[in-house]
This record gives structure tokens, C-alpha cells and sequence, in this order.
């Protein structure tokens, strides 16, 4: 190893850290015996964590935005495979405007898209309620899923789907059986990101949240505004935790679908 | 790819059969397809791959099991089954598609250049094996190619298609040696066209000799005027220059080919004109030599100018 690649090792290892030492500071604040957030913690006690699971009002939030996120999964996945199908295949001239549409929400920032859909749900009635949070979050999820899904199915041939069809097949059970199990792993994975999306979601639940329905992240600025508490970093680290095995789950899908490639 | 049923034709039926399948779409029309690239489903298993018909069919799992392994067989890929098509050669994939059109007993084999995508060895194999299939199983095969060798080789009859419209179906013999017009001629095999001035018994050469041509020359009628006359380089030979009925030539390359020697020559007014000869027995020429070109008056083609 010559002296450059010992310069750039560290350069990226000094990089990773910056990275990660916010994310690293929050475990010993959500274990700190103090009542406020301090750093570095005073003494040790999981007492945050049982006051978070403990609390009726946190875990209300947690599972209205285990709902909403799942059904975002869900939502997402399903639709985003189709318009993906679309897209790869065959949209024509309408093609490059649909996936301009598509995944717009990556450019806009969730602010003003926030704004729109306060203003919208506000006459439709959907302000607060679980098909308007799922709504929105599908549509800032949607280009990740679709992102996800098309890197899959681009790489299959069309002729597959044919070939199906000389066979006897139905052009939807062609994709039903040929094309759809081929891009699953990745049809999952981008459900569950979006689901990572969903759930730690602020901005757009600040706009929508009801008197009574709050998503988890939406309590956490509420409790910040009003205690600051070190629930929160204990919320923070069991946060990272899910996402980091979200992460771990679509990577191991994502293998998968390599080795199955791979023929093995 | 109408024949499949994958695009619509834009004039004109399709008849399988007596049955008009132009408008059915192609999961309804009971053919078999070969594709260019194997098309295997990855995620299946071969023997999967060749049941995949039958399950659409409704076939109950052990009868399709038992016909898959009946299909693999045929293709000489027995006890196969179990691997997955990444596992497989080029070679033995294409003959796992191809048990995967044959398994349900189509009307008919569509092949889209299914072998163009394998090797020369491998290629001349499956042709065998695909001729050796077509008189075992008594299927009518349709086999798209743009390799003439493959063409003649395998076909009983062969259709020349060119922008969408047929040129000739005829069989290969025949496409051969009496192709209907120039551009079937000029598709199969080599062939010399020589301009000639034609006065209805006798066609003169630019450098002005004059050949009489037998009836049967003209395929199609050929009015007076310029036309052009068509000649396979393996049916003209050589003689001294100045020999009487030989047409003044001029050797300008010699191609050495082991069995065979390849002669380029040219006629006064630059015409090309090649011959293939056998190289033993034979005078030898060097470039630049004079000498006289013979044709025996069965082999000559007569065409109406293109575009006239």
C-alpha cells in the first residue's frame, strides 16, 4: 500500500465518520440518567426507552404510523410496479412526461407539496385520515420504489414475456408468472423503503396530522417543542435500528435475486 | 413475428390450417416459437421450462411432468430436467426451447433465427438436429434465417421476403437455379449480371459479342431493350483468348482456395465478372492475361432491367 492509498483510506474513513457521529452521539444521550439531553450522558438507565414503551400516547403514534407506512408499502409497490411496467415498456410518447410525473416528488421540496396537499385535503375532507397520509407518502415514496423496480425489470428481455404468450399464456399471466417473480426482490424492497420513508415522514405530517391521529414523528416535534426529554434520542436509536434492518433485509433480497440470476 | 401473432399485418390473411388466425392473438394460435435467444425463463427449471406450455393447457402435473421428459428426450437432453437454463450451454438451451415449442404437438414450429446466436459447430449440429426433429416429428417447421448456406441446406421450400413482400417460394433447387428476378438471384449464392442490349432471339454484350439465348433463358418475358444477363460463377469457364463464341475478358486477381480458385476477371467496359473453376486441370492464368469466358447456353438467365 503506497502512501496515496493510505491518504485516501483515511480520507474516506474521515468522511464515514463525520457521517456517522451524529448517529453514534445519540445512543449514550437516550441512556444518560439526566432529565434533559446532555452530552456526554450522566450515568446509565434504560429508563427512556421503558417511558417510550410505556406511554399509551407514544405507542398510539407508533402504531398509526406502522399502519400508514405498511399501507404505503403496500400502495407503493403495487402501483409503482405497474406504472414501472408501463414506463419500461412501452409508454410511448407520453413516456418521458408520465416519468417526469413520477418522480417529480424528488425534486420538489416536500414543503410546498406539503402546502398543496394541506390546501387540497383541506376541501376534500382527507386531512387526517389514513387514505390521505397514505396518499401522501406514496406519492414522495413513489420514485424510490420505481427506481427500485425499473433496475430489475429493465434488464429482463421482452422476448421472455413473449415467449410466455407463444406458449399459451395470457399477456397478464405472462407477467404474472414470468416477468413478476423475477423482479419480486426488488418489487419488496422498494415496498420497504417506502415504508422507511413513510414512517420517519415529518414534514408532510405536520401539515396533515389530525387532533387525534398523529404519526410518531409528529409526536417526537411535538414532545420536542414542549419537554425535550431524552425519549427522543431513545426513539432516535430504536429508529436507526429499524432502518438499518430494513437496509439489511433489502440487501439480503437484493443477493438473493443475484444468486437466482446467477442461475445457482 | 405476424405469424406469431405478435404484430398485426397490415394487408393480407394468415391461414393455419385453413383456420384464419390474423386477428387471434398469440397465446390462441397453438404454434410453436423457437426465438433468437433461447428465451428460457431463469427462475424456471428446465424441465419447469419445457412444462410451462402445458400448465397453460391445463395438463394435471404428473402428466406434464411425464411429457417434459418425453420432450428433453427428443431433444437429446434427458434427465436435464432438475438443472436450472443458466446451467446449460448455448447449444443445449436453444434444444431446451426448442423442446419447450414441440411438448404440446403444435401445428406449427416458428424459428426467428434460432440458431445465430451459436457458434459454426454448434450451428451445423442443431441443423441436423433440427431436420432430424422435422421428418420425426412431421411438424410443418417455418425457419426465419439470413444465412443462404442454412436456407438451402434445410428448407424443402424457401421464401424470399424483401421490404414485407414475397420475391419467390419456391424449392431450393430451383431458387437456385432459376430465380424468379434479380434480386432473388442476387440474394442466393454469387451471381454475375452482365448488361446486354436483348433484340428478342439474341442479347449483345456492351463489347458487342452476341450470344443467342435458348428459350427457357427468359424466366419472366423479356421485352427488347436493355436487360440483364445472369450467370453463376461456377458455370462459366475459361478458354484461350480470341477462342470463336468466347467473350473478351481480362484475369485481374486470382484467388487460390485449395479445391477451388476463385477468378476475378473484367469484360471491355469494366463489367465484373468471377468465376469459380476447380484449381486442378487447369491452364494457369496470372493477372493481366487475355482469355475468353464460355458458358453453356442452359446456365444463362435473362432479366429485365431493374426499375424498367
Amino acid at each position: 500500500m503506497n502512501a496515496r492509498s493510505l491518504l485516501l483510506n483515511a480520507y474516506v474513513y474521515a468522511v464515514l465518520i463525520f457521517i456517522l457521529l451524529p448517529i453514534i452521539i445519540i445512543l449514550p444521550m437516550s441512556v444518560s440518567e439526566s432529565n434533559y439531553l446532555a452530552f456526554p450522558p450522566e450515568g446509565f438507565t434504560l429508563r427512556w426507552f421503558e417511558d417510550y414503551f410505556g406511554d399509551r400516547r407514544w405507542m398510539e403514534a407508533t402504531w398509526f404510523s406502522i399502519r400508514i407506512a405498511t399501507l404505503t408499502a403496500i400502495a407503493t409497490a403495487v402501483i409503482g410496479t405497474m406504472a414501472t411496467y408501463a414506463l419500461v415498456r412501452g409508454a410511448g410518447r407520453m413516456g418521458t412526461l408520465f416519468q417526469t410525473l413520477l418522480i417529480g416528488p424528488i425534486v420538489v421540496p416536500h414543503i410546498a407539496l406539503a402546502v398543496a396537499l394541506y390546501l387540497f385535503f383541506q376541501n376534500t375532507g382527507l386531512s387526517g385520515t389514513t387514505l390521505g397520509y397514505v396518499m401522501a407518502h406514496s406519492l414522495i415514496a413513489m420514485p424510490f420504489t420505481v427506481f427500485t423496480v425499473a433496475a430489475a425489470l429493465s434488464s429482463i428481455d421482452p422476448a421472455l414475456e413473449d415467449a410466455a404468450m407463444s406458449c399459451g399464456a395470457s399477456r397478464f399471466t405472462a407477467f404474472r408468472l414470468i416477468t413478476l417473480p423475477m423482479i419480486l426482490p426488488n418489487v419488496v424492497s422498494g415496498g420497504l423503503f417506502a415504508f422507511i420513508i413513510s414512517f420517519d415522514e415529518p414534514v408532510i405530517a405536520f401539515f396533515l396530522a389530525g387532533i387525534r391521529d398523529k404519526t410518531l414523528p409528529r409526536m417526537m416535534f411535538d414532545d420536542i417543542e414542549q419537554n425535550l426529554t431524552p425519549v427522543i434520542p431513545a426513539i432516535a436509536v430504536l429508529l436507526t435500528l429499524l432502518s438499518i434492518a430494513v437496509l439489511i433485509g433489502a440487501g439480503m433480497l437484493k443477493r438473493m435475486a443475484d444468486r437466482r440470476g446467477a442461475g445457482g | 413475428m405476424s405469424i406469431a401473432g405478435f404484430e398485426r399485418p397490415t394487408l393480407g390473411k394468415i391461414i393455419i390450417d385453413g383456420v384464419d388466425c390474423t386477428t387471434l392473438p398469440p397465446n390462441k394460435r397453438n404454434i410453436g416459437m423457437v426465438f433468437q435467444h433461447y428465451t428460457l425463463f431463469p427462475h424456471l427449471s428446465v424441465a419447469d421450462n419445457v412444462a410451462f406450455p402445458l400448465k397453460m393447457r391445463g395438463i394435471s402435473r404428473s402428466e406434464r411432468r411425464r411429457q417434459a421428459e418425453a420432450a428433453l428426450e427428443t431433444v437429446r437432453l434427458a434427465g436435464y430436467g432438475d438443472r436450472m437454463p443458466k446451467q446449460l450451454s448455448g447449444g443445449q438451451q436453444q434444444r431446451v426451447a426448442l423442446a419447450r415449442a414441440i411438448v404440446y404437438r403444435p401445428r406449427v414450429l416458428l424459428m426467428d433465427e434460432p440458431l445465430s446466436a451459436l457458434d459454426k459447430n454448434l450451428r451445423e449440429e442443431m441443423q441436423l438436429e433440427i431436420k432430424r426433429l422435422h421428418s420425426e416429428l412431421g411438424l410443418t417447421v417455418v425457419f426465419v434465417t439470413h444465412d443462404q448456406g442454412e436456407a438451402l441446406t434445410m428448407a424443402d421450400r424457401i421464401a424470399i421476403l424483401k421490404a414485407g413482400k414475397l420475391q419467390q417460394v419456391s424449392p431450393a433447387r430451383e431458387l437456385y437455379e432459376r430465380p424468379s428476378n434479380l434480386f432473388a438471384a442476387g440474394f442466393i449464392g454469387e451471381m454475375n449480371m452482365l448488361p446486354v442490349e436483348w433484340d428478342g432471339q439474341r442479347a449483345r454484350l456492351v463489347q458487342g459479342e452476341e450470344i443467342v439465348l435458348p428459350d427457357q433463358a427468359a424466366i419472366t418475358p423479356v421485352t427488347p431493350g436493355p436487360a440483364v444477363l445472369a450467370v453463376r460463377p461456377e458455370r462459366l469457364s475459361y478458354a484461350r483468348a480470341g477462342t470463336a463464341g468466347t467473350w473478351a475478358a481480362t484475369v485481374r486477381d486470382v484467388v487460390y482456395a485449395g479445391a477451388g480458385t476463385l477468378l476475378i476477371t473484367s469484360l471491355g467496359d469494366g463489367t465484373e465478372v468471377r468465376l469459380r473453376i476447380p484449381s486442378a486441370g487447369q491452364e494457369p492464368v496470372s493477372p493481366g492475361d487475355a482469355i475468353g469466358l464460355t458458358c453453356p447456353p442452359e446456365a444463362m438467365l435473362l432479366y429485365p432491367q431493374e426499375g424498367a
